[in-house]
């Protein structure tokens, strides 16, 4: 501690202080001592095969086995995962099940009939039709046609979709608690529908740890061509009260995905670690005074941010991939931070396994022009989410990456607004919507659940949200029920106290 | 509160209460004996008052004893011994307190060798109804000589050979039901001591009925929810696992509760077979691995439960990813990232040690050739093998053809033709080959 003869100074010696100093010894002397407990009672569990070798390691070789046991130990897997890596297709807005996936034939014959009570059940709508003398049931405006193998119905708005059908496992029947989008996108993505939570990314970042040491655990997409008609908030991606460095990182579109990673003219960087070291200790000097989490955070990022400084360059160039790929993804994926464009990074991404990606594509809240809107939707999206899919598979990644489709809801049966024969809106709708998964784990080329005749209603498999993320964290090798975290006196989990794994759609 | 809680609670106080007085008399009779010795000459007043702390403890303990045997259900004559002969420990002791007063003494001056035969006597008795008691709460049979010279029933050498009843369903209930409806305490009537008593059943009728799993009353018991009054095993003993309530599931329905037969000669023992050799600990690892939510997965057998961690501290310095993809067995993920310079001299004798244990293995883009991947033939439990993105040739399916768990091959972009995938596919485990920007023709 000679180094840090200053710091006595520089101490708090309030008496709050000086008690909160005592309390985090104690703290940390049984924290210590139990977990050591625990340890040599799971070490039986190895053998001694596991621990007798480590005498025999040198340390100079950088690489203490007590780690590597310790490592063991912590490593989470509750059972072999399925899936190494998520790429979640976010759809925001709520995108129509009408259009898309969901074929309700019988409502060609039932356009412009008010909803049967029968159905509704006296079901609470939105302000913002609530008010509205008639709920006129209205048809998808455009054509489904039956795809792939299993003769999946399938909107014509999504052709390059439907080409993949076979590999998708599409639910029809999904279901959420929230009605408005941000409690909505709250809820899918942290499990309650108030901020605050870690989002499903932050939770399997501090689960599992990372894969590549060079990129973030944890990357954010968001595509700038759909249309911000509803925000989206960095919360949605953020770590809640998990350690900072859990949160996404979110790359930017354009030319700098991340700013400031490249040198500034007139410095080659070359004493940039030398510079980094010198400050990491003056951060730990601080951080034994204040014991605060962030500067471990801090000092994590700033060698995160270091590592980057070679490998978001690389990952971001598309020099090497042929004309046939962007072909492939569509014109837009020459244009950085489209959707297309995003699509094919996270793939790169992928490639180098980084284990979390969270597209999101804006754009989807079709509460008027829904045919027109949702025409550009797909379009912008359509192509490159089933490049991704075909993409994936043929490097033989799909194997072992989830691929997930979806929105925060649903959208009503009724028209909102002026039902014309050709224009009509839609309002949000909780109680059933699709979204689909595809790769590791999940069967393909199934459809789950089953929605009532005006896709009101589930009558077959019902899937909460919470469900979903139980599933997913499943895939991933966890226990959803057993991935806690204590914040302010109580384990929190990602689905709460509920959540069930939708064993039928699991290979 | 009800005062039925009251009885109830002070009751269950005396198997707590009653190894006091056990303690005290005890103490006082090695003090008693101790005090023969010069050294320990001292110790002889303690007798006294060592007693007395006996004594008071036993009136407790007697006191409780008696709210708890209001409460039944136990075997009448084991209960009525251990009634009688506590109740005179306590009074024997009581007057062997007094015998030990001073004042007294030097009225009646007892032979203090008498003195000592009476205090052992007591612990004798002591003994006798310390016994008794213990038959009441865990059975008659649990501390007898029988045990001693009772034939354990050989473990079965295979499933097929296992007795369905003897061996699998009268074990499971031994072990999860026999404290309560056995011998001395016998619940509800209810014993499950052979099949008889099974059938016979208890209070509320019988507990097996053959083929008819609706009627069981022990079925119904166990499989009801955790919370609910008539779950068994009550008093959260532990519980049937889903492994038992299936076993005992099918042996009700399918083998009609028969005895004396083994599952070689049952019907429909294949749907069955899976969960016995489980319980009979023939397949160690494919064991129930199930979570929370009931999912089970099947893990092969044949993976190591253990994993040496020096080669993969060794991997890991070298700048390998070793992922634990499951900690019992030890499931590992390997990989080696894309052109990272290291050549397979330089790792073959760090993955060769864990070979068995690498489930998941990444190799691509590292310049690795026919030759480097020779060791591939080692890794017996391999499940997705990338390779792609290598210099190897048709010659490297050699290598993968007898690894029997290997599902998935990545071979992209390297030098194999269509024999490759002509002779990976007589590997019948193989279920994907990946042949993108290779000479192989794209299927369909």
């Amino acid at each position: 501690m000679s180094d840090f003869h200053h710091d006595a100074e520089f101490r708090l010696h309030t008496p709050e202080f000086n008690e909160l100093n005592k309390k985090l010894d104690r703290r940390d002397f049984l924290t210590k001592t139990s977990l050591g407990i625990g340890a040599l009672a799971l070490g039986s569990l190895f053998g001694n095969k596991l621990f007798s070798s480590s005498p025999h390691i040198a340390p100079a070789s950088g690489v203490a086995t007590g780690d590597l046991e310790a490592d063991i130990l912590r490593a989470l897997p509750h059972f072999a995962p399925k899936a190494k890596r998520v790429v979640y297709l976010f759809q925001s807005g709520g995108p129509s099940q009408f259009e898309t996936f969901d074929y309700k034939p019988m409502l060609a014959k039932m356009m412009g009939q008010n909803l049967p009570d029968s159905v509704r059940k006296g079901q609470r709508l939105t302000g913002m039709s609530a008010n509205q003398s008639a709920l006129p049931m209205v048809p998808s405006y455009y054509k489904f046609n039956q795809h792939g193998q299993n003769g999946t119905w399938m909107s014509e708005l999504m052709p390059f979709t439907a080409a993949v059908v076979d590999e998708l496992c599409i639910v029809k029947s999904m279901y959420s608690e929230a009605i408005n989008h941000d409690p909505a996108i709250t809820f899918f993505q942290t499990g309650n529908q108030l901020p605050g939570r870690p989002s499903i990314g932050s939770w399997i970042s501090y689960g599992l740890g990372s894969d590549n040491n060079n990129l973030p655990t944890f990357i954010v997409l968001v595509s700038k061509n759909g249309q911000k008609d509803q925000p989206l908030y960095a919360r949605l991606w953020g770590n809640g009260f998990l350690p900072s460095k859990y949160q996404g990182v979110q790359f930017r579109a354009g030319k700098d995905p991340v700013l400031f990673l490249n040198n500034p003219d007139g410095y080659d960087g070359k004493n940039r670690k030398e510079m980094l070291e010198y400050l990491s200790k003056l951060n730990q000097m601080q951080n034994a005074a204040y014991g605060d989490p962030e500067v471990d955070a801090r000092i994590a990022q700033y060698e995160m941010a270091y590592r980057m400084q070679t490998s978001v360059p690389e990952v971001m160039s598309t020099a090497d991939e042929p004309n046939e790929i962007f072909e492939m993804y569509g014109p837009d994926s020459r244009d950085s931070g489209t959707y297309a464009a995003n699509c094919l990074l996270a793939r790169k991404l992928l490639e180098k396994d980084v284990k979390f990606i969270q597209l999101y594509h804006q754009g989807w809240d079709q509460h008027s022009n829904l045919p027109s809107g949702i025409a550009t939707q797909c379009k912008a999206t359509d192509q490159a989410t089933a490049a991704l899919i075909k993409d994936l598979k043929q490097r033989g990644l799909l194997e072992d990456t989830l691929v997930i489709w979806g929105g925060e809801f649903g959208r009503t049966v009724y028209s909102q607004g002026k039902l014309t024969a050709n224009d009509y809106g839609r309002d949000h709708h909780p109680r059933c919507f699709t979204m689909w998964m595809a790769g590791a784990g999940v069967k393909p080329g199934l459809v789950y659940g089953e929605t009532d005749d005006f896709s009101y209603n589930i009558v077959k498999d019902p899937v909460h949200v919470h469900d979903f993320q139980a599933t997913l964290l499943h895939l991933m090798g966890i226990d959803h029920e057993r991935l806690t975290y204590k914040f302010q006196g109580r384990r929190f989990r990602l689905t709460d106290v509920e959540g069930k794994v939708v064993k039928d759609i699991l290979t | 509160m009800t005062l039925g809680n009251i009885t109830t609670f002070s009751g269950h106080l005396h198997p707590l209460i009653v190894h006091l007085p056990i303690g005290f008399i005890l103490l006082a009779a090695v003090f008693n004996i101790l005090s023969y010795n010069k050294k320990y000459e001292n110790l002889k007043p303690a007798v006294s008052v060592t007693l007395l702390i006996g004594f008071i403890s036993a009136v407790l303990a007697c006191l409780f004893g008696y709210i708890l045997s209001l409460s039944g259900d136990y075997e009448k004559s084991t209960l009525l011994h251990h009634k009688l002969s506590g109740i005179t420990l306590t009074v024997i002791s009581g007057i062997l307190y007094y015998i030990s007063t001073e004042k007294v003494i030097r009225e009646i001056r007892m032979p203090k060798k008498l003195f000592s035969v009476l205090l052992l006597g007591m612990i004798a008795l002591m003994s006798y109804s310390g016994h008794e008691g213990a038959s009441l709460t865990h059975g008659n049979d649990y501390l007898s000589v029988r045990t001693l010279m009772q034939q354990v029933r050989e473990k079965p050498a295979s499933v097929q050979s296992a007795m369905i009843f003897e061996d699998v369903v009268a074990p499971i209930l031994q072990s999860k039901c026999a404290q309560c409806h056995q011998g001395g305490k016998q619940k509800g009537n209810f014993s499950v001591e052979n099949l008889q008593t099974l059938l016979k059943g208890g209070k509320t009728g019988p507990a097996i009925v053959p083929g008819k799993l609706a009627e069981s009353e022990l079925f119904k018991r166990v499989t009801l929810d955790p919370g609910h009054k008539d779950f068994m095993p009550a008093d959260g003993k532990p519980p049937l696992s889903k492994n038992e309530i299936q076993i005992i599931k099918w042996w009700i329905t399918k083998a009609n509760a028969v005895e004396g037969k083994t599952l070689a000669q049952l019907k429909d023992a294949d749907s069955i077979q899976m969960q016995v050799s489980t319980y009979l600990g023939f397949n160690k690892n494919t064991a129930e691995n199930a979570d929370g939510n009931g999912v089970t997965q099947t893990i092969n057998a044949d993976i190591p439960i253990h994993a040496d961690t020096l080669p993969m501290a060794h991997l890991r310095t070298k700048g390998l990813m070793v992922r634990v993809m499951l900690k019992k067995p030890i499931m590992l993920d390997v990989t080696l990232p894309v052109n990272s310079g290291v050549k397979m001299s330089e790792i073959r004798d760090d993955l060769m040690p864990l070979a068995k244990n690498i489930i998941w293995l990444n190799l691509s883009g590292n310049n690795f050739t026919d030759n480097d991947l020779h060791i591939l033939a080692s890794f017996i439990n391999l499940e997705k093998l990338r390779i792609e993105k290598n210099p190897v040739t048709d010659a490297v399916c050699n290598d993968l053809i007898s690894l029997r768990h290997l599902e998935a091959v990545n071979l992209n972009e390297t030098k194999i033709t269509e024999m490759t995938v002509a002779n990976l596919k007589k590997n019948t485990a193989i279920k994907r080959i990946y042949t993108w920007g290779t000479a192989v023709k794209p299927a369909n």
